[in-house]
């Protein structure tokens, strides 16, 4: 008795510490703001992301300073004005796919699914459900996302001198390829 | 027994739940140490008023400023409005090749005068680090008014003068900047003969922020020869940023803006009233666009 209950115990302790996890270093984030008069945008590929795979929990993080703009003053503005990255160096996003078994992880294939968590930009936490394309190809998983932010819900000010200029929602492309991590 | 069973077991729950938290710092270590970045937008311009700042367009960027000084505010204002009737211009180009070096051309209305300037960026403050910006700036300077002084014999380098000028610059904090521009003039031929060819002086010059963008800047420059009939030139101004433009309004009792006129020879005194107003306006041009981040393919 002694021995099976340690066993169940040690069993339940090692799936935890082998969990599978899954890491995307060079994750492709876009910002892409669209009105008549102007369109801006703004790319990194360093961001970086995890997806573990026990938990469902899957993770993004980006320094703001990496965003490159096609204006160099925009990129300064953009630090400077707008998100403030002095203070608030990096935006992150954490939260699960609503819908587990929307992604069968021993399937090729492409599943669309709902990812829900909370996002952080500029400071300010917001809870957001984002749609998300998961291909899986030998058991390791990609992701890519379309979805807009809204400037207004992460306290980010436009001054009515550019509100022509810059969209009230931005979008934003989140593109990751993952790997296994070794542990 | 059970305890000690019910014990493992709240270690082997706890386990995954510990990885959940680990997870942002999984990121942060993914992502390794952020890179110290060069500290950005000492100032929001690349003058304060007339005193070059840090600040170079960015690489691939031209700037163009366009310059005005008008007349006394306090001769028959009503008559000359102000002194908007009577104005000084001073138009400039510039184009940054590299992120450390801009080049460029003006010309401004005293004595009709031409010049080339350069920039040169060696140090960049740091956030750890480095606690200053260093620049160094220069400008060659042709007079081409009519000589008129009856000297039968002129030469064409007699029209020329050069300023030298190293940029010490510090952002104390997102909204105080403070730079100190120690400062050479020479000048291929002066006024009388007491006057050196070489003139020494410093600029020093700041700029506090009201908002994001909006800033009070102040300059002065100093002079160690100091001939009767020239003041130091002192300039309070406002900078507002719209997007691709800064406009910069100011108070100045300097009104020329070639360099070797406006450091030196300020005619204007503060004490007795001989204050211009003034604005620059630039506005960027992006002639070489950064390199985006490549997307990636997921699928």
């Amino acid at each position: 008795m002694k021995k099976i209950l340690l066993t169940t115990a040690l069993l339940v302790a090692a799936w935890g510490a082998s969990a599978q996890r899954f890491l995307a270093k060079e994750t492709y984030i876009r910002f892409f703001s669209s009105t008549p008069v102007e369109d801006i945008e703004a790319t990194t590929n360093t961001a970086v992301s995890v997806w573990d795979k026990a938990t469902g929990e899957v993770a993004f993080q980006v320094n703001i300073k990496s965003f490159t703009f096609e204006k160099a003053l925009m990129q300064e503005h953009f630090n400077e004005n707008y998100l403030h990255s002095d203070k608030y160096p990096k935006a992150t996003f954490k939260g699960k796919l609503t819908d587990a078994s929307a992604v069968n992880w021993d399937k090729d294939g492409a599943y669309t699914a709902q990812l829900k968590g909370t996002m952080n930009i500029h400071g300010v936490d917001k809870v957001i459900t984002v749609p998300v394309t998961v291909v899986i190809k030998d058991k390791t998983p990609s992701i890519s996302s379309k979805f807009k932010v809204k400037c207004v819900d992460y306290n980010i000010e436009i001054p009515t001198l550019v509100l022509a200029k810059i969209a009230e929602e931005i979008e934003v492309t989140v593109k990751a390829k993952f790997d296994l991590m070794k542990s | 027994m059970a305890h000690r069973f019910f014990a493992l077991l709240l270690v082997a729950l706890a386990l995954p739940s510990f990885a959940q938290d680990d997870l942002m710092n999984l990121l942060d270590a993914a992502q390794g140490p952020v890179k110290k970045s060069p500290v950005a937008a000492t100032f929001k311009g690349t003058r304060i008023v007339n005193l070059q700042t840090n600040e170079l367009p960015a690489s691939g960027v031209g700037q163009l400023i366009i310059s005005h000084r008008f007349g006394t505010i306090v001769e028959r204002p009503l008559y000359n409005f102000g002194g908007l009737d009577v104005a000084q211009m001073r138009l400039e180009y510039s184009y940054s090749p590299a992120h450390w070096l801009n080049v460029g051309l003006g010309r401004s209305s005293a004595n009709k005068t031409y010049d080339a300037f350069a920039k040169v960026r060696f140090v960049r403050q740091k956030e750890e680090g480095m606690p200053v910006s260093v620049v160094y700036y220069h400008s060659t300077n042709l007079n081409t008014t009519d000589f008129n002084d009856g000297v039968p014999q002129r030469y064409f380098t007699d029209r020329l003068a050069y300023a030298h000028q190293l940029i010490l610059a510090r952002k104390h904090s997102d909204a105080l900047s403070l730079e100190l521009a120690p400062t050479v003039v020479h000048y291929n031929l002066v006024a009388t003969p007491a006057d050196p060819n070489d003139q020494y002086g410093f600029g020093l010059g700041g700029r506090y922020k009201l908002t994001d963008r909006m800033a009070l800047t102040a300059e002065y420059f100093a002079r160690f020869h100091r001939p009767a009939g020239f003041y130091d030139p002192l300039s309070m101004g406002l900078d507002l940023e719209t997007g691709g433009h800064v406009f910069q309004f100011h108070i100045s009792n300097a009104r020329f803006m070639n360099d070797p006129s406006w450091m030196m020879q300020t005619p204007g005194s503060w004490g007795k009233g001989e204050l211009y107003f003034g604005f620059n306006l630039s506005r960027v041009f992006t002639h070489r666009a950064p390199k985006m981040a490549k997307e990636i393919d997921v699928l």
